[in-house]
């Protein structure tokens, strides 16, 4: 067994990742496997570490030219995030149980301690493949997207 | 090690009244030395105080992360604007 399937497997025992999730990796990591060594090498390459997180909304293009419309453009540095999950895992306890109560709050049932550094590589990469693309009712288009 | 950012730009506008600023960190960058030098002995002492109850360590930690984010802030740019206000951030 290798160390990522045991990583992959210890994360499912943790409780960090569903089946669904620990399934789909193990088969990624098996397809890896079995793939040439060039072709990885090749798609390694063309792969670049993602740089900037960016958020994106824009206006309804149907608006007229110098209308007052929001806009929104948002470009935070992968180092950024980085450092703060870093940040993250030096909350705290009675600080994190309100972070937590305020995440509860918000509708978002996530307990940072789960954030951990050792974790930080695994979730740039996942945020690399990360692409959200909605456009809203009023015609505006939001997007958030690894570059 | 990352270089920390040199310059920071903020810009506010709203609908009657306008700032702008460009923030020379690198200016800022030798009085904080000085400054922390200066303080060196009683952040040592206040470590070495704190830390048999753990405290110690984890505020030499957070002073290193917390310096880790500020270099890190090199390439952040925000640009929201809304109808009445436009707020601009840029991180070089």
């Amino acid at each position: 067994m290798s160390e990522n399937q045991k990583r992959i497997l210890e994360m499912l025992a943790n409780k960090r990742i569903s089946v669904d999730e620990a399934y789909r990796l193990l088969n990624v990591l098996e397809s890896e496997k079995s793939e040439p060594e060039g072709t990885l090498k090749a798609e390694t390459v063309a792969k670049a570490k993602p740089k900037y997180l960016r958020v994106t909304v824009l206006p309804d293009p149907a608006n007229e030219p110098g209308q007052k419309v929001d806009r929104v453009n948002v470009r935070v540095p992968m180092s950024l995030i980085r450092a703060g999950i870093k940040l993250t895992s030096l909350i705290p306890p009675e600080a994190r149980e309100k972070v937590n109560g305020a995440l509860r709050e918000k509708g978002l049932d996530f307990d940072v301690r789960n954030l951990k550094p050792e974790d930080i590589e695994g979730l740039i990469e996942a945020l690399s493949d990360l692409e959200v693309d909605v456009v809203s009712a009023q015609g505006e288009k939001v997007k958030v997207y690894a570059e | 090690m990352k270089r920390p950012p040199m310059l920071m730009r903020v810009k506010i506008q709203g609908e009657d009244s306008r700032f702008g600023l460009w923030l020379p960190l690198f200016l800022l960058w030798p009085l904080v030395l000085v400054f922390l030098l200066i303080l060196s002995p009683l952040i040592l002492v206040a470590v070495l105080i704190l830390w048999p109850s753990g405290w110690g360590k984890w505020a030499l930690l957070v002073l290193r992360a917390a310096f880790e984010v500020f270099c890190s802030m090199r390439g952040l740019q925000v640009d929201i604007c809304d109808r009445h206000q436009v707020v601009y951030i840029s991180v070089v």
